[in-house]
């Protein structure tokens, strides 16, 4: 077997999806290549097998031969020791090809993930790309799985045909034809209960849906009551589920029926022609067994085939959506010649609103419209869509330099950061030599890993969701503290956590962040009150700098903006706030 | 913290598996019956065939040969329709067992005690929702009717080679001890395996997920390298899991190629050497030889679908076992003296020995609003939930009107005590049925006057179709403060005269809070609050604030008296407001 998962799943050719199919299998010819042959051998090896028990009842059993019954039951089990070996080798490698396939599906979209980065999901829906993960990859793998049978099937039909067409050129002609009219006689069924399948399908959802609805909104149930409501409408639609799949029955039926009676049929017309033959002396009774036999083994290359031609279908469909997702290309792209790193300590300007980050402070932003800070925030780290040239960092634009060095020396944290899972620290610390213990003692975090028996050795659930939404929110700013680059940008870091906490948080910061450059977006007034500088914009436009205090004093603008956070009686209290505010 | 739900045991679901038996007696033993009779007539072919090779063999005329195959023809015939309403009859079956299972298991679910939904988390519910309602929907719509028709057939078929001679018992008798040896070896590694090969794949798509949503962060963080190698590692772990079940199979497999030819052969060998011996004819040695060869295929589907069966019995333990989840509430029957809320000495520990709140009183006026504040772990919600009868106090007394919040049978208990949290599910179905649900039977008019009272009245109205938009997943989307003007509307619609906020308003931009906080304040207008405070200004407002550090009340007071008290709630507001 080979070795999984591969280092590089290589440069997928993603212009159609038959070529991506192609591609696919390209990669991994030679196991597919050695799957097709046993799978032949395995299919051969039951094809014979009718003929091997003719012989063995005309020369063995008819003819009271018993050495020569020996020696063809002989046969027969060797043929059958073949059959079984090439089967589980046929087996193992087609396992080796769904999972050589599957897995390449699966490092092609991370990688190709990875290097869009944010970009991903402003061009796709997420779920897009995690059914990818779901379901594709499993349907790409078949298409490969099913190939090594396919050519056994193919292979294993001629055969028969061969036999037959030698012992009968009537009977020969009749299976060579009537075999694949009688597939297509199955065929006008196929598409009502394909129908009906896919409705059965989609209340079967629907249905999953209304459970998980239920469950995912218990708590809230448990609160304010309507067990009942939801009990009524569940019952509702599990039974128009049930009905639905009542209707598929009907049809399943129909053709699980049929599935006997087409090579049935199929038997009977070729042990009624064998019949009459062996009657008139033409071929042995050992030979109208063996056409038995066939008759009744052709329907398993033939289900293989139909089995092929479905999954090509649906892989091409499976990889309709990858080559989507593998075309993307990333907005921030990498310049053909970038400009010299500018030196440490340069100041980082935005030209289009006119804020300057002073390097070693720590700067607050506050916008009339939060979502301006946040924009701006992500623009300062070139995370923003489009990029544009109007950030600077010692004066050379942001889009000039290597996109490595500038995530190296400017880290972005925004409020929706994924915490991922694995162990704590790892988590914590992605430089390897970060100091965790003090960024999660200035984000406040210590209590969240008290509560854990593992520590820093616990391992974190997907997504974080282990932890409350102000837990994550503490743990996700020790990790960008913890990183230590040059200049951090914060986007509303403390937005969910109480006022104790984020007044300690605020009163920390600034010491853990001594001597290096930080930009937090707040309105928070303990958050602000923190900061060296504060920035206030105004329709996309710095319009005013200074301390807290001094924003405060000056600005009635700034004045309603903070004391929107807080009490709608602070307003008629600004005027002693004033006061206080100044006298620092 | 958290508990594990319990799964059925073996008793408990043979059991319930025989009382859903018993309820649709009819059915089940029509489709039996049926599928009988259909495999009996797939037996004719075999005999027919065999009489054909006799008769030629013998000497005979093609009228004779027409007669037989047009016998074999009328059997097929027979077949097909046994056949059709048989496998009509048990999907039917099928479909109104697993419509009762899954009814009940909701209903189970729908039951469950406030506490162990807290405690369990959602993950294990969800899992048994929607992962084994789907392979026991599969293994009772496909594996079962697949098993139960196969065995049906071949014991039909193995009673019918019996039937041609009893020598045919001897090679398919010496077939049975591999296959019986092999099963079981298989049987007992399979399930876990395949179980910890699917982790896997779930493994790889959480990762996937992760990698996919977080892909922002990943970039600014650079977290490329980490996240490549995660998946790979997962590749990597499922690779492995692949390659044990892979080896089961590798074993199992030709192991039961062999048991099925051993048969074959030694039928042909017994039945030859018994020709030569006169003792039988060559049509039984055909016949015999045939219908051995065509046990293969039943017992195959015995054989392999077997570990299906365990997957859905195993679906099925855990999904009777959320009925197994003993109530935590007993109901006394005693009827509370008006609405006084009281918590006296109370002591509470989700995990045993480690107490989080210590020895918590607080007496609760009518009418009165209580805010509570104190940093994250101290307690609040914990007591908040205590106060809303969500978990019982393992001392001490929570009471409403004298008598405990858990002596209260559910219904009765929202009336009074009502715990609104930062979760504001919007449930899938339209804003009607989403606010209906907290008072069944509830008017339009009703509705109305609950959104107006919210304030939300305005927005629905300007919806499609008002009232009956559709709303929650998959329908329309709702903001962040509708979803919660809905949770405030049917609070409005409850009609608790005592309310536990836990950051009702947190997690919701600023700019929106104050639009909610009016709506908040129609809410809560006449009625008694406590409120969970995540921003200090909803503290200035109460007219109490208690403080709560390290599972304790440390201060309690008006807001003047504790700013002028000097203590923690001072300090805090003092920095609040810039003075700090």
């Amino acid at each position: 077997m080979r070795k999984l998962p591969l280092d590089h799943p290589g440069t997928a050719a993603h212009g159609s999806p038959g070529g991506f199919l192609w591609w696919v299998a390209r990669k991994q010819w030679h196991t597919l290549a050695i799957g097709m042959l046993f799978g032949i051998v395995w299919m051969s090896a039951q094809a014979v097998m009718p003929a091997v028990i003719g012989r063995a009842i005309d020369e063995g059993v008819a003819a009271k031969d018993t050495s020569r019954l020996a020696e063809w039951a002989a046969v027969l089990f060797c043929i059958g020791l073949v059959q079984a070996g090439a089967g589980i080798m046929r087996h193992r490698f087609a396992v080796t090809n769904w999972l050589t396939a599957a897995y390449r599906v699966v490092q092609l979209v991370t990688r190709q993930s990875v290097r869009l980065g944010g970009t991903l999901p402003r061009r796709v829906s997420t779920g897009e790309v995690v059914a990818i993960g779901t379901n594709d990859l499993s349907h790409i793998g078949q298409v490969m799985d099913v190939a090594a049978r396919f050519a056994g099937a193919v292979v294993s039909f001629v055969v028969v045909a061969v036999i037959l067409l030698q012992t009968s050129v009537t009977l020969g002609l009749v299976v060579l034809i009537g075999v694949p009219l009688l597939m297509l006689g199955v065929a006008p069924l196929l598409s009502p209960l394909q129908r009906r399948s896919a409705h059965q399908r989609h209340l079967m959802g629907r249905l999953s849906n209304t459970a998980s609805d239920i469950v995912g909104g218990l708590r809230v149930l448990r609160g304010i009551g309507g067990e009942q409501v939801f009990s009524a409408r569940y019952r509702r639609e599990s039974q128009t589920t049930r009905a639905a799949g009542v209707r598929v029955a009907q049809f399943q039926s129909v053709l699980d029926a049929l599935q006997v009676f087409l090579p049935g049929l199929f038997v009977v017309v070729v042990v009624w022609l064998g019949a009459r033959y062996a009657v008139q002396g033409t071929i042995t009774p050992g030979e109208l067994v063996a056409f038995y036999g066939y008759s009744a083994f052709l329907m398993i290359p033939l289900r293989t085939a139909t089995e092929y031609a479905n999954k090509v279908i649906r892989g091409r469909v499976a990889a309709a959506r990858i080559c989507r997702v593998l075309a993307l290309e990333p907005e921030v792209t990498v310049p053909a010649h970038p400009a010299p790193s500018p030196a440490v300590g340069s100041d980082l300007v935005d030209t289009r609103t006119g804020l300057v980050v002073h390097t070693g402070r720590l700067t607050a932003i506050v916008s009339e419209q939060p979502d301006d800070s946040a924009v701006l925030a992500d623009r300062l780290g070139m995370a923003a869509s489009p990029v544009d040239d109007d950030v600077r960092f010692g004066g050379t634009p942001l889009t000039a330099l290597d996109p490595a060095e500038v995530r190296k020396r400017i880290v972005v944290s925004d409020t929706g950061a994924m915490l991922f899972s694995g162990r704590l620290g790892d988590g914590l610390d992605l430089t390897g030599h970060g100091d965790v213990r003090r960024a999660l003692r200035t984000a406040s975090a210590g209590d969240i890993l008290e509560a854990l028996a593992e520590g820093l050795d616990t391992i974190v659930a997907e997504r974080g969701r282990s932890f409350s939404g102000g837990q994550r929110q503490r743990l996700v700013l020790a990790r960008a503290l913890a990183i230590d680059p040059e200049i951090l940008v914060l986007v509303e870091p403390t937005s969910a956590v109480d006022a104790h906490t984020e007044a300690r948080i605020a009163a920390r910061l600034r010491d853990h962040r001594t001597g290096r450059t930080t930009v937090v977006t707040s309105s928070s007034p303990l958050m602000l009150a923190a900061a060296d500088v504060v920035a206030f914009l105004v329709g996309g436009r710095v319009v005013a700098t200074g301390t807290h205090a001094d924003l405060l004093d000056t600005s009635p603008a700034y004045r309603r903006v903070v004391a929107r956070e807080s009490d709608p009686d602070l307003e008629t209290e600004t005027g002693e706030l004033q006061k206080s505010g100044g006298s620092r | 913290m958290r508990t594990h739900l319990p799964v059925a045991d073996g008793r408990a679901v043979r059991s319930y598996v025989g009382s859903l038996a018993r309820r649709h007696p009819r059915m089940l033993y029509g489709a039996l019956a049926l599928h009988v009779a259909a495999a009996l007539a797939g037996l004719a072919a075999p005999r027919l065939l065999g009489d054909l090779v006799q008769a030629v063999e013998s000497g005979t005329t093609t009228d004779h040969v027409d007669r037989i195959v047009a016998l074999l023809a009328v059997f097929l015939v027979v077949q097909t329709v046994l056949t059709r309403f048989a496998r009509y009859l048990s999907q039917v079956l099928g479909e109104q067992v697993l419509a009762e299972l899954r009814e009940d298991f909701v209903d189970n679910t729908l039951a469950l005690p406030v506490g162990v939904v807290e405690d369990a988390g959602s993950g294990d519910l969800l899992t048994r929702t929607s992962r084994d309602v789907d392979q026991l929907g599969w293994s009772v719509r496909m594996a079962l009717p697949e098993w139960t028709i196969a065995v049906v057939t071949a014991v039909v078929t193995f009673v019918a080679a019996l039937s041609v001679g009893w020598w045919v018992a001897i090679p398919c008798l010496l077939g049975v001890p591999p296959l019986v040896i092999g099963l079981r070896w298989y049987l007992k590694r399979a399930k876990d395996g395949y179980l910890r090969e699917s982790a896997t794949y779930s493994q790889i798509n959480a990762t996937l997920t992760e990698t996919v949503e977080g892909a922002r962060t990943v970039e600014a963080l650079g977290l490329g390298r980490r996240r490549i190698e995660a998946v790979d590692d997962d590749i990597a772990a499922s690779y492995r899991a692949e390659r044990y079940t892979l080896f089961l199979r590798t074993v199992f497999f030709p192991n039961m190629e062999i048991a099925y030819l051993i048969p074959t052969v030694l039928t042909l060998l017994f039945g030859g050497y018994l020709y030569t011996q006169d003792q039988v004819t060559l049509g039984a040695v055909t016949t015999a030889t045939l219908y051995v060869q065509m046990l293969i295929d039943p017992v195959d589907r015995i054989v392999s679908i077997l570990d299906e069966l365990q997957l859905g019995a195993a679906s099925l333990a855990r999904l009777l076992g959320v009925a197994q989840v003993p109530d935590d509430r007993e109901v006394s029957g005693r009827e509370p003296e008006g609405e006084h809320l009281a918590a006296d000495d109370v002591r509470f520990s989700y995990v045993e020995g480690r107490d989080v709140l210590h020895g918590v009183d607080l007496d609760v006026g009518v009418g009165e609003r209580i805010a509570m504040v104190g940093p994250s772990g101290a307690g609040k919600s914990t007591l908040g939930r205590l106060l809303a009868g969500i978990h019982p106090p393992r001392t001490g007394s929570v009471t409403v009107g004298r008598v405990g919040l858990v002596e209260l049978p559910l219904d009765d208990l929202r009336g009074h005590v009502a715990l609104v949290t930062q979760e504001h599910h919007v449930f899938v179905g339209t804003v009607r049925e989403n606010l209906v649900l907290a008072r069944p039977g509830s008017s339009d008019a009703d509705v109305r006057a609950a959104l107006a009272a919210v304030d939300a009245l305005d927005w629905v109205e300007a919806l499609p179709e008002g009232l009956d938009t559709e709303v929650g997943s998959g329908g329309r989307a709702v903001t962040a403060p509708q979803a919660q003007q809905i949770a405030l509307a049917r609070l409005v619609l409850a009609d608790p005269h005592t309310l536990v906020l836990d950051e009702a308003t947190s997690l919701i931009d600023p700019r929106a809070a104050r639009h909610l906080e009016r709506s908040l304040a129609a809410v809560l207008e006449g009625r008694t609050v406590i409120a969970i405070a995540h921003r200090l200004f909803s503290a200035h407002d109460a007219d109490r604030v208690a403080v709560v550090e390290d599972g304790r009340i440390s201060e309690l007071g008006s807001h003047d008296e504790l700013v002028a008290a000097g203590g923690s709630y001072a300090a805090l507001w003092d920095s609040w407001h810039g003075r700090g």
